[in-house]
């Protein structure tokens, strides 16, 4: 049972490499090996929570060696949510992946896809349950580099260009990191988490320079990976220009993981005791008012819809940071719940209108004026991810908007509350529009549909998001209760 | 001067600090992607210089035991992750170089200003 | 590059590079080196020939659909490697306990440090040999 967190990571690295070689000549079989692997996976981790509830969390030990000698493993709630939220949603966007990617990707590219893919699992996966500065560094870079081929893996030019630009501003975090890690090491001989922890108080005694330099080097670094709002440039490029399975993936879970990995680090590693001697928490408060109010705004000026979603996905991670930031239980709750609440939404958002782009070639959102008529069921759920986008209550974007609320007023800064309020106004302002034209609007006379429905395999995952949102809306409690252990973990520390 | 002092002491800190900065300057404001990539190896080997130099002892020698003699090793953990750190370096560089010839085939330039002036005209 | 002289020099080195990468690879477990360096160095021979003599023929050495056998195969191998201690019970890569234990100075010892080394070595090779004839032949086209 111990031992299902390295058989997960495992089972993900050994598809992702058996792909290329099973899939030469059967492009078919790779896909099929994706999704088998992953939904097991899910599986797997399902159980491995029943298993942690029963002993406890636990740190597993690779190779038998403890720290400082060997590397470990966290087995704790945070890192079992992260790995579910992925597994949960990369099984969705596989499936819809089998009816999406032939019309993305060429047909010898497939295999590629799906090692590429398989590959960003097993990094993410990773970096969710590492407990090793170096581990998070080379997992940040694996991930890195499968992100940035998934996006170049459609060869038009506009996105080996995204890409490019993701690839150099990516290296320039993953430098920060480095070095930020090289610094804690210097002051606290280890790389271990818990152990580097242990030092800390001492270290930042003694030497205060360089713990403080560690930190902002990995709130940069990570915030340039997590898209963090002044260091976003590279995202809606990236995530716009991508196949509409690679935008869900990297708009609803890459994103996140870094920002877990940092919010992990900042409050287990450095704690509140260094974080009370510089204004860190006060200035992540500020970034991620920004990163709500500014993503917003900017999306409201985009007329194509896979920039708007990008856009929207940097006003969504300010609420993240936001959440965190205010150091309050029901503020960090509500910053972890909109993780998994986000990646629906947004999943399900970028996959409708993946859905539209494959079925019109429109991805003007004033073209697609009457489009519910021809594609109601895409439509509708794409109603439903803008109204949970927008905080209706009995979505479950509502959920998380309330426990955000409750954690300004907790931490006593209720004038957050008004950038959480300003900014579900704002995602209406241009969430709705689309909705309402799609549906009250005349179909112009000269666009021609000529493909009538979408594959059944688009059209699952699609109704499975959309219903997945409205049940975490109506029934979050035991998504609640997960989350609360997350949160009492890092809180605690 | 304790600041002066301290950076003569530590110059391969500072020195690595130095680079490191060259390297990021040139990756983020010039507008060839050959030298962008160029201005990333160079910032990555600022940081591999920087994490060597924290496990260097003085007057040690590489660390391989041999029998009956007892003597100064340096830090073998940060050269053996640097290791590893030299790889992802070589990776992100021979990604980022097939990205570039990819952009050369569509655009015959490998200069971003001017890729960007392509896409402005042809819009 | 058609300079006999050149040509004839590679011909000759080629072998001893590769026994030296070999060397280096079968003794990471022993002395500096290991997979990366010693894969490096095999690699680089084969670099040395396609650039002195012909890259086309290079090509015909280590064809693609090999490269990517290897590689998958190779990481493979790792992953492998790392989960029989997973089937005798014990933490994922243990060594010490579940195989012969190791003995300083001695090749066939490490425990599956060995085979682990010979598979990066394979691998980075295989990468370095394909990364460049890749990035080579672009340019011409």
């Amino acid at each position: 049972m111990n031992h299902l967190p390295i058989v997960v990571i495992c089972t993900s690295l050994i598809g992702a490499f058996a792909s290329p070689v099973l899939g030469k000549g059967r492009p078919w079989l790779p896909g099929i090996l994706a999704r088998i692997i992953v939904p097991a996976n899910a599986v797997l981790l399902g159980i491995l929570l029943a298993h942690v509830g029963d002993v406890g969390v636990f740190h597993y030990f690779v190779g038998g060696w403890a720290p400082p000698w060997g590397i470990a493993l966290n087995v704790d709630y945070l890192s079992l949510y992260m790995a579910m939220a992925i597994h949960v949603i990369s099984t969705i966007i596989l499936v819809f992946a089998r009816g999406d990617l032939g019309h993305e990707v060429r047909l010898d590219g497939h295999r590629w896809y799906y090692t590429l893919f398989l590959l960003l699992v097993a990094a993410m996966t990773a970096l969710a349950f590492s407990n090793d500065f170096f581990n998070i560094f080379v997992f940040t870079e694996v991930a890195t580099i499968a992100a940035c081929a998934l996006i170049a893996i459609k060869a038009y030019r506009e996105c080996v260009e995204a890409s490019f630009k993701y690839l150099i501003l990516s290296t320039v975090g993953s430098g920060f990191i480095l070095l930020a890690l090289a610094l804690l090491y210097m002051v606290t001989g280890h790389f271990n988490l818990s152990l580097v922890a242990g030092e800390m108080a001492a270290a930042a005694e003694a030497y205060p320079m360089n713990i403080m330099v560690a930190l902002v080097l990995l709130i940069v670094g990570f915030g340039v990976k997590s898209a963090m709002f002044p260091l976003h440039v590279w995202l809606p490029d990236a995530h716009s220009s991508a196949p509409s399975p690679s935008s869900a993936i990297l708009s609803g879970l890459v994103v996140k993981i870094y920002a877990v990995v940092l919010i992990r680090v900042i409050l287990t590693v450095f704690g509140r005791g260094v974080l009370s001697t510089a204004p860190i928490a006060e200035m992540l408060l500020l970034l991620s008012s920004a990163a709500i109010i500014g993503g917003s705004l900017f999306a409201l000026a985009q007329r194509d819809i896979k920039r708007l979603l990008a856009y929207s996905t940097v006003a969504q991670i300010g609420y993240i940071y936001l959440g965190i930031s205010l150091l309050s239980e029901s503020g960090t709750m509500g910053g972890l719940v909109h993780i998994f609440n986000h990646a629906l939404m947004k999943t399900l958002l970028f996959l409708a209108a993946g859905a539209m782009i494959h079925q019109t070639g429109l991805r003007d959102i004033t073209k697609l004026s009457g489009i519910a008529k021809k594609m109601p069921i895409t439509m509708g759920v794409f109603s439903i991810g803008a109204l949970s986008m927008v905080g209706i209550p009995g979505f479950n974007g509502f959920i998380s908007k309330m426990y955000l609320a409750t954690g300004a007023f907790e931490a006593g800064k209720p004038a957050f509350i008004i950038v959480i309020l300003l900014s579900s106004l704002l995602n209406g302002l241009y969430y709705l529009p689309i909705v309402v034209r799609a549906f009250l609007g005349a179909p112009d006379e000269g666009e021609v549909f000529t493909r009538d429905r979408i594959p059944l395999s688009m059209t699952i995952p699609l109704v499975a998001l959309g219903l997945a949102c409205i049940y975490f809306g109506l029934i979050p409690g035991p998504l609640l209760e997960l989350v609360r252990r997350a949160a009492e973990h890092l809180i605690l520390l | 001067m304790n600041i002066i002092q301290g950076l003569v002491d530590n110059y391969f800190y500072f020195a690595s600090i130095v680079i490191f900065l060259i390297g990021m300057h040139i990756m983020l404001t010039h507008s060839n992607m050959i030298k962008k990539i160029m201005g990333m190896n160079i910032m990555e080997t600022a940081i591999f210089l920087f994490v060597v130099s924290i496990g260097y002892v003085d007057g040690g020698s590489a660390p391989i035991v041999i029998e009956g003699q007892t003597i100064r090793f340096i830090n073998p953990l940060p050269s053996a992750l640097i290791l590893t750190g030299l790889v992802v370096g070589v990776s992100l560089t021979a990604f980022a170089l097939s990205l570039v010839i990819e952009l050369y085939k569509c655009y015959g330039t490998t200069d971003s200003d001017e890729i960007m002036a392509i896409r402005r005209r042809e819009q | 590059m058609n300079d006999f002289v050149l040509q004839t020099v590679t011909q000759i080195l080629m072998p001893f590079i590769q026994v030296y990468g070999i060397f280096v690879v079968l003794n990471g477990h022993l002395s500096p080196g290991g997979g990366f360096a010693g894969g490096t160095i095999l690699g680089a021979s084969i670099i040395l020939y396609a650039l002195t003599v012909d890259v086309k023929a290079a090509e015909g050495i280590y064809p693609d659909e090999r490269a990517e056998m290897v590689e998958s195969a190779s990481v493979l191998v790792f992953v492998l490697l790392g989960l029989i201690s997973l089937m005798m019970g014990r933490n994922f890569l243990t060594n010490i306990g579940i195989f012969p234990s190791p003995e300083t100075g001695t090749l066939l010892t490490g425990g599956f440090i060995m085979p682990v080394t010979l598979a990066i070595g394979a691998k980075v090779a295989s990468t370095v040999i394909t990364l460049f004839t890749h990035l080579f032949e672009e340019k011409k086209s």
